[in-house]
């Protein structure tokens, strides 16, 4: 008989022991601990409880679509993430590869990350036990980094999957802005990127975090971050979720220190057969805090949204200020949006509210542009953009929010 | 029959006593299809019935908890130590010495006539309202109107309600209405002919001779077209029972045309697990309404639902929730749009005291076939004391650009001014916070009838009283 190539199905390698081995082998120049955390992600994969169909946080989704059943190989030949800064103040600002030869101690707690824990552990653990890139940064207490930290990513295709870690520490009273590109190497086949940032707020400092995702239309992203905030620390995040067949984003911001300030605000604008799975939670644990979401979703042609969200404020967690807001833009019949907004409040001194709604375009906003001569199409594109201008302005300096409006109008014209 | 739990619940209350050897009829304690057989065949009822019960048994049996999602305090409830059936007259027993002062106290405040005290305390089976019910009856059977128990219902009226009966919640909708479905006894049947408008809204406890307030209730209302009709269910007094568990199920059917209001007040003592499956079918231009309050019981869940089913048909779905001390009020509503022009409308504030918990639970459903559908929903909370709970969980799902939906939802607590402006003027602490509760709750409760919305006020301040210092 011939012998034939086995056809390596991404699960069952994952799962075999011999495949985590050999990739063990291929990172043996890893410090031991490394080799021992991913082992211990991988034996948590293993022992995960098959998923029940009916799960909470799987709710409305599709969730065959977001599995790793169609990505089947691990990403050969990784090139690590482009990472881009000018005169930084001091900064470790490095890949994934470099910080483990170079800063390990940036990595070290690494085995107390838990993720934002909202649904995607299969995702979570084949990260920690996978990934071959990401990268770490870290800012120097008391220091204002004015120009941006860059870095590009690039997901994988031929249907190949990449799972990358990012661990971002910013030390107390610093400041600084970080803005990630989700691209794909190319447009002809689709990969699956699998993403997991570990955000670390110390007392005071303040993070602006910019997401521009535009991966081919074959691809899956998933994203799962979790962002700790420290006393009187401070996160402005910004996600523009532009491209993918299907991504799935998981975000948890907890308010450990008093007074701190969490702010999530994201936009997709859905074309063709998108998904956006959208999960959130906003956890109060410390008084004082405030925390603001904003999710707006455009979507036209057959494109879904599922955004549930929802607010957790403990006992102690008094004086407490929180928000969430869901705008859902349904541009054509076809189109769906569905929304989990929920509260769970166990203090009393406290202001909450979530609100959502679903609609379409005004016709008489529509009917007073086509009135002045412009065509129904192009109405509509403006009318999109007014909903986003919301989100984009929260990116702060002028330039950046002139460079997030260009980047959303240029991505009409595919 | 409950568990024991860390929960605090005052189990001796009522104190209620079975004389069991003294009455014909016994299904004893448990489930099995000999329990459901043997209630079957005390009804003498058909075939059908009796088969449509062994399969809704079989169901609850495989059916899993829902903790997935709901109170893990379900685990707690024991089936095997409960009474599924009681036959007439083997009804707890107790003698007025025997009810409690603070629930003599609480009829006493609340202004219930003395008649009406014996039977909700269940010193008397049955309320007694034969005068004011026999006119009723004859101008009801004037209009054609079948006002009857479930049993007699199906028995004697079987071309009218077996169409819709387990139509609008199918028996394995969920594990409890899959109960109710195998061991059914009481409720109220209710057929209201076409173009038929009754003044008067129609209560369980004007039907003599019946189990009023079962432990497995079912009730099927039909509205035919043009017809419109008020149902009240329950009362606003404490309502004692020794069976920890009630379940459940009430059909409305609005054909064209048709309105209908369902108005409950649940105040069950606070052993009782209230597990209940309500929901409507609206067809074209038709109008359900359901006016929910819950007071009572150690754990609610009920999501009272439209499906609204033809063309401009209408729901709307107001619920008031107070959540006390070992309390968890878990209530929403449910919104099927299945037809174009369709609206739908919830409205739920709910009052968490001491280390009460309320939940709201929705869905509203919006395919993307259908043009013009149109939901609000508004849930306000209000949250008394430090250790009060609140949870908001919607599910919202809209297809198409013809359609708008907008869900609020706000968290408050009382405000520290107004109690002070109050304060200020002369009212103690706690009249000050009844006051601003009641103003919390007020556009809800205007929506009930007079002498309901009377009582429900009285039964706020009580509920107040020793919730604040």
């Amino acid at each position: 008989m011939n012998s034939v190539t086995p056809t390596i199905n991404v699960n069952n390698s994952f799962a075999s022991t011999d495949f985590f081995n050999s990739f063990l082998e291929k990172r043996s120049w890893e410090p031991g601990w490394l080799a021992d955390f991913r082992k211990d992600a991988w034996d948590k994969f293993i022992a995960l409880p098959k998923a029940k169909v009916k799960d909470e946080m799987w709710r409305f989704s599709p969730r065959a679509r977001l599995g790793y059943s169609n990505f089947d190989s691990l990403k050969e030949s990784v090139k690590q993430v482009t990472l881009l800064n000018q005169n930084s103040n001091g900064a470790i600002f490095e890949t994934f590869d470099q910080a483990i030869l170079n800063n390990p101690n940036l990595l070290t707690h690494l085995p107390n990350c838990t993720g934002p824990e909202l649904g995607s552990q299969e995702s979570f653990l084949l990260g920690a036990c996978f990934s071959e890139s990401g990268f770490a940064l870290k800012v120097k207490k008391n220091t204002k980094e004015t120009n941006p930290f860059i870095c590009k990513h690039l997901a994988p295709t031929k249907n190949q999957t990449l799972f990358q870690q990012n661990i971002i520490t910013v030390e107390a009273f610093a400041q600084v802005t970080l803005i990630e590109y989700f691209d794909s190497e190319n447009e002809s086949t689709g990969g699956n990127l699998t993403n997991l940032s570990h955000i670390n707020l110390e007392e005071g400092s303040k993070l602006t975090r910019i997401i521009i995702q535009r991966v081919n239309d074959q691809s899956t992203f998933n994203h799962l971050e979790k962002v700790e905030l420290k006393k009187n620390a401070q996160f402005n995040g910004i996600s523009l979720q532009l491209g993918g067949a299907q991504s799935r984003v998981e975000s948890r911001g907890v308010i450990a220190g008093e007074g701190s300030d969490f702010s999530n605000h994201s936009l997709s604008l859905g074309r063709r057969g998108q998904l956006f799975d959208q999960r959130t939670i906003q956890h109060h644990l410390a008084p004082n805090g405030k925390s603001n979401l904003l999710f707006k979703n455009a979507l036209l042609d057959e494109s879904k949204s599922i955004f549930s969200g929802l607010i957790k404020v403990d006992a102690n967690a008094q004086n407490t200020d929180s928000f969430q807001t869901n705008r859902n833009l349904l541009l054509s019949g076809d189109a769906e949006a569905d929304s989990l907004p929920g509260l769970e409040i166990l203090a009393n001194e406290v202001k909450c509210s979530h609100g959502a709604t679903t609609s379409k375009i005004d016709e008489q906003e529509l009917f007073y542009l086509q009135s002045r001569g412009i065509s129904k199409t192009l109405a509509e594109k403006l009318i999109i953009l007014g909903f986003f201008e919301e989100i984009i302005s929260k990116a702060g300096s002028d330039d950046l929010v002139q460079m997030l409006r260009e980047l959303i109008s240029d991505s009409f014209t595919d | 029959m409950i568990k024991q739990t860390n929960i605090e619940v005052d189990r001796e209350k009522g104190n209620f006593h079975y004389p069991t050897d003294k009455y014909a009829f016994d299904a004893g304690v448990g489930l099995s299809e000999d329990v459901v057989k043997y209630i079957s065949g005390v009804k003498g009822e058909d075939d059908w019935l009796l088969n449509f019960r062994l399969k809704a048994h079989s169901i609850f049996e495989k059916k899993p908890m829902p903790t997935h999602w709901a109170s893990k305090d379900l685990e707690n409830i024991d089936f095997d130590v409960i009474r599924y059936y009681l036959a007439q007259g083997q009804q707890p027993s107790r003698t007025w010495e025997e009810v409690p002062d603070d629930i003599k106290n609480t009829f006493e405040r609340l202004g219930i006539p003395e008649q009406e005290r014996k039977f909700l305390a269940g010193v008397e089976a049955q309320f007694d309202s034969e005068a004011a019910y026999s006119r009723m009856k004859e101008d009801l059977e004037k209009e054609g109107v079948i006002f009857v128990g479930s049993t007699e219902g199906l028995r004697d009226h079987p071309e009218i309600f077996k169409k819709w009966f387990g139509k609008v919640i199918p028996t394995s909708d969920n594990k409890f209405s899959a109960l109710n479905s195998a061991v059914f006894s009481g409720g109220s049947f209710i057929y209201v002919p076409p173009g038929v408008k009754l003044a008067q809204p129609l209560q369980a406890y004007f039907r003599i001779n019946a189990e009023n307030f079962g432990q497995f209730e079912r009730t099927l209302i039909i509205a035919d077209e043009g017809s419109e009709i008020t149902y009240m269910e329950g009362c606003t007094a404490p309502k004692f029972e020794t069976s920890t568990l009630h379940s459940a199920v009430v059909e409305l059917v609005a054909l064209k045309g048709a309105k209908i209001q369902y108005i409950t007040v649940q105040n069950w003592s606070n052993n009782v697990f209230n597990l209940v499956t309500k929901r409507a079918m609206a067809e074209e231009e038709a109008e359900v309404k359901w006016i929910d309050c819950n007071i009572g019981s150690r754990l609610t869940m009920k999501y009272p639902g439209v499906i609204l089913r033809g063309r401009k048909a209408r729901g709307e779905v107001l619920s008031i929730a107070l959540a006390n001390d070992g309390q968890h009020q878990d209530t929403g509503a449910k919104m099927v749009h299945a037809a174009d022009e369709t609206t739908s409308n919830v409205i739920a504030k709910s009052v968490s005291i001491g280390e009460g918990r309320s939940s709201y639970r929705g869905l509203v459903q919006i395919p993307g076939h259908l043009k013009h559908c149109k939901n609000n929903t508004e849930c306000d909370a209000l949250l008394i004391n430090s250790s009060s709970q609140t949870d908001t969980y919607p599910a919202i799902a809209v297809k198409g650009d013809e359609n708008s939906v907008q869900h609020e939802a706000s968290v408050s607590k009382v405000s520290a001014e107004q109690i002070f402006y109050m304060q200020q003027r002369g009212l103690n602490q706690t009249e000050a916070m009844s006051l601003y509760v009641n103003g919390f709750v007020n556009d809800l409760i205007r929506e009930f009838p007079m002498e309901y919305s009377v009582e429900l006020k009285r039964l706020i301040d009580l509920e107040m009283e020793g919730s604040v210092g």
